[in-house]
């Protein structure tokens, strides 16, 4: 027996080369998760965008949006003032001859008077950091541009987000929300362009149920960009004790909201494909973004559930799915 | 007493015995040593676990699994909590450690006794290290008790668990995964010595051929054997290692390092 | 240390008589030349390093290992596009992921090398017992080492290879790679109802810090008592001396409790073995029978459902009430731009 040993051996080498071998032919698997490099990035680092293998193994899984990296880096204004005006492809609410004190071609801010208008604008040169020349072509106001057209869908989001998501929780959480609105500052902060940072996973993510570990991890990892662009640890949302059942700290179902509202905002508002905005867009490292003023908040999420003892009668029935509602 | 116990029961040589000539309380009960540690290490016990027992009285939580007797809260910081809002443990904190280095003291009277090397009793106090960097060095490194674990059987895991979740993903603290390590390594290098043992123990072979077939053993199988001193030398220093790192661990954590995934996101110059 | 190994001269070098046996191997031969290091004898080791046996088992084992780290290489490579220096770079984050489902993966890159380089490692571990095997019936050892080294492979074989089977997916096992497989333990136990509440869990720590305990102990007390030979256990345990009198008297006397020189061994290996078995025990159990530990633990009484008002839960938390406008509370925590 002892003397089959060496043919035995040579036998499980060819095996084990031969299935090895496909591993040294030229064909390589193209599974297109290598992309192209952008620009204005390093390649070899470029190289590991898209894949699993990141620098930040919270980014792990989730992809990054290549167009949001260039729109980010590709800019759009100021408008050259010195280009002639072509009429031709522009609403004809714009006149020819361009009138100071009268408004035309507005076409989201209506109902304001003009002085009200002009403060407007004030706010979005603070906001943006820019000045007129960056959105208006000076000689004609109400000259539609392309930067003028982004501003528009800026202030729907805006009004949109205001109205669909940081309203409700102001109503359903009166002792966490913040009152203030939503605007320009909320996310640009006196700059035009933003780090697009901490990528969190689609909210459909956070419905664990049938999800392998390795799928399911996929969160968990987006869950430390989540905290890291609020400052805070895991458990000011969670109580370790059972990440999944214990899910109803009032922190947890506002998160759960927001989650869904940033990918409502990046479905809606951005092109497709572009996932820029994500929790540290606005919050970018606070509990609270620093622009949503005013309100003061006196209780922590743990005391406010002491002081709900119906709430340990049955956790069971604060139970919400990963779903935002 | 044992069939040769009787050679090595002998008086003397005791802490007290230095200040009063006939220690009065170095006798045995039993098959155990007295002592004066003895009395002070019972004694603290004995306290302590009645607070314990007080305590889950007063809580009023009959299953011993789940009850728990907290930590103090944050607004207390250094000083005394009211007795059921976390005076009690610190009481009880205040007992065990005083019963724990009494043990360790009454080890070393009884190394003298027998003539010993002091090793287990430095083995027992980095143990008693690491209750102590917990309960003790590490709250008064953050400035409040509340940094202690809560003293119950599933409430001090939650605690573990709460404490690792707070600094993001402890598994990416350098000196916990060096402790892991040890922590593996002394389970295999424990295994490998038992089977050693067992496996060669009482085989009617002269002594000294045992020792060999030992030795050819493990250089045919692993390429060195490092001898029957020479592994216990490195059980002991492995175990030192562990617990090193586990007091590491947990000291860094808080004083030093608030996020351990930020933690290794350092720039070395040039390399980026 | 302990006076016995002060030495002014080294021992011989030892090398094994050969024996029939040994020549029926067609790989049977011990390699290498011994080589001595006389600073380990300061730190009472053996001095002598090698000579090795080879053996086929062992042969195979060194092969199939070398196999699967060159399919680990190659996979990082290929995610590195060929650059050494990122490899190096990311080489804790690099990660080759196990494919969906059960069954070969699609690809590669899409769990490919995972399956490969784990049927080399599988096969080198298997190995590895044989070499053992072979080694122990060499030297009429009783079998307490094999039965180890199998402990240790059924832990990870419920990870890497019964689990995924019961779970229905090779996605449920760890990736390779440092940081993911530390993920892994990380997410495993989010997505489980928390392992600290699993009962096998909690023995398998018993276990493993228990086994560093013993270590500890019995470490430290041969190395008191080893000036009387306490050490040399297969001698004293037919007929023992004043070092291992010591020693059970020190324990008597402590804790009322003592072993003997052939007993000690046996807590000593079963807490190893306990450890991984109770480890594969909790593994298994996770995810098919019980769905959520902490839940498990409400119903049976373990755990208190009232765990968020746990003290340490609100004194771990990074929530401190707010009252006013954007108050820092940590340093480093402000809005980059100081807000608007």
């Amino acid at each position: 027996m002892r003397k089959l040993f060496a043919p035995l051996l040579v036998a499980a080498a060819v095996v084990a080369a031969s299935s090895v071998a496909p591993l040294f032919s030229s064909a390589k698997a193209d599974t297109g998760s290598t992309p192209a490099p952008a620009s204005g990035m390093v390649p070899t680092e470029r190289a590991l965008q898209g894949t699993q293998s990141t620098v930040n193994p919270a980014q792990d899984g989730v992809e990054i949006d290549e167009r949001a990296l260039q729109i980010y880096t590709h800019v759009y204004g100021p408008v050259d003032q010195s280009k002639p005006l072509d009429f031709a492809g522009q609403p004809a609410a714009v006149p020819h001859t361009y009138v100071a004190g009268k408004l035309y071609n507005v076409q989201v801010l209506k109902g304001y008077t003009y002085a009200t208008l002009l403060g407007q604008m004030g706010y979005y040169t603070q906001a943006l950091g820019v000045s007129c020349t960056y959105c208006h072509n000076v000689s004609n106001y109400a000259y539609d541009t392309p930067t003028k057209k982004i501003a528009r869908t800026m202030q729907i989001m805006s009004n949109g987000v205001t109205r669909d998501w940081v309203d409700p929780v102001k109503r359903d959480y009166p002792n966490y929300a913040v009152t203030g609105v939503v605007g320009c500052a909320t996310c640009h902060r006196g700059a035009v362009h933003m780090d697009v940072k901490w990528n969190i996973v689609p909210v459909q993510y956070l419905d664990y149920n049938n999800k392998s570990t390795k799928q399911a991890g996929y969160a968990v990892n987006s869950m430390y960009s989540a905290a890291k662009s609020l400052g805070v640890n895991c458990l000011f949302c969670h109580n370790s004790a059972d990440f999944i059942t214990l899910q109803y700290y009032p922190t947890n179902k506002i998160a759960h909201r927001m989650w869904a509202m940033v990918d409502d905002i990046n479905h809606k508002y951005l092109p497709a494909n572009i996932k820029a905005v994500t929790c540290y867009t606005c919050h970018q490292g606070a509990k609270w973004p620093a622009v949503l003023v005013q309100a003061g908040l006196d209780q922590t999420p743990v005391q406010a559930v002491a002081a709900h003892p119906e709430v340990h009668e049955n956790p069971g029935a604060h139970l919400e799915s990963g779903v935002a509602r | 007493m044992l069939s040769f116990e009787g050679v090595y029961r002998k008086r003397g040589g005791t802490f007290l015995a230095d200040f009063l000539g006939d220690d009065p309380l170095d006798f045995w009960v039993g098959r155990f040593y007295v002592g004066l540690f003895g009395v002070i290490s019972v004694g603290a016990a004995v306290l302590g676990t009645l607070i314990i027992i007080l305590s889950i009285a007063l809580i009023g939580d009959g299953d011993l699994v789940r009850v728990t007797i907290g930590a103090p809260l944050r607004q207390y910081g250094l000083g005394f909590a009211p007795f059921l809002q976390g005076g009690n443990w610190e009481w009880i904190v205040i007992f065990a450690t005083v019963a724990f280095v009494a043990w360790a003291l009454r080890e070393v009277e009884i190394c003298r006794k027998l003539n010993m090397g002091y090793h287990v009793p430095i083995m027992f106090s980095f143990a008693i290290s690491a209750f102590v960097v917990l309960q003790i060095i590490r709250p008064l490194l953050l400035g409040c008790w509340c940094e202690g674990f809560d003293i119950g059987f599933t409430g001090h895991l939650t605690w573990v668990s709460n404490t690792g979740f707070r600094y993001m993903n402890f598994y990416l603290n350098p000196f916990h995964a060096y402790g892991i390590l040890g922590f593996f390594l002394t389970a295999m290098v424990l295994a490998m010595h038992g089977s050693a043992i067992l496996g060669t123990y009482n085989t009617n072979a002269d002594p000294n051929v045992e020792t060999a077939n030992v030795d050819n053993f493990w250089r045919d199988y692993v390429g060195y054997s490092i001898g029957e001193l020479g592994i216990h030398v490195l059980g002991f220093w492995l175990a030192i290692y562990t617990l090193i790192m586990s007091d590491l661990c947990i000291l860094t954590s808080g004083p030093f390092v608030q996020d351990w995934v930020d933690f290794w996101h350092f720039h070395i110059p040039w390399f980026h | 240390m302990a006076t016995v190994i002060a030495r002014t001269t080294l021992p011989p070098i030892e090398l094994p008589a050969p024996s029939p046996l040994d020549d029926g191997d067609l790989l049977g031969i011990r390699i290498g030349t011994p080589i001595r290091i006389p600073l380990l004898a300061k730190l009472g080791l053996s001095t002598q390093t090698g000579v090795i046996w080879l053996g086929t088992w062992g042969v195979l084992s060194t092969f199939f290992f070398v196999a699967g780290v060159g399919v680990l290489a190659l996979a990082a490579f290929q995610q590195m596009n060929g650059n050494l220096l990122l490899a190096i770079k990311y080489f804790a984050n690099i990660q080759i992921a196990p494919p969906e489902g059960l069954g070969l993966a699609p690809s590669l890159q899409e769990g490919g090398y995972w399956q490969i380089n784990l049927t080399f490692w599988a096969l080198s571990v298997l190995c590895w017992a044989g070499r053992c095997y072979e080694r122990l019936t060499r030297y009429q050892w009783r079998p307490f080492l094999l039965f180890a080294w199998l402990a240790a492979i059924l832990l990870t074989s419920t990870i890497w290879v019964f689990r995924p089977l019961a779970m229905g997916s090779w996605a449920e096992a760890p990736a390779l790679g440092l940081n993911s497989d530390l993920d892994w333990a990380q997410n495993f136990s989010v997505l489980w109802g928390n392992l600290y509440y699993d009962p096998w869990h909690m023995l398998a720590i018993f276990f493993l810090f228990g086994s560093t305990m013993l270590w500890g102990m019995h470490g430290a007390t041969i190395l008191a008592t080893a000036s009387e030979g306490s050490h040399m256990e297969d001698a004293e345990i037919k007929d023992m001396h004043s070092g291992s009198h010591k020693s059970m008297l020190f324990w008597r006397w402590t804790m009322g409790f003592n072993a003997n020189p052939k007993t000690i061994h046996d807590w000593l290996w079963w807490f190893s073995v306990g450890t991984v078995l109770s480890s594969a025990l909790g593994i298994i159990t996770t995810g098919t029978v019980v769905k959520d530990w902490y839940v498990w633990g409400v119903d049976h009484g373990w755990v208190s459902q009232y765990g968020e008002i746990t003290r340490s839960a609100i004194n771990q938390s990074s929530q401190k009430p707010l009252v006013g406008l954007n108050r820092p509370e940590e340093p480093g925590v402000t809005t980059p731009q100081g807000g608007f």
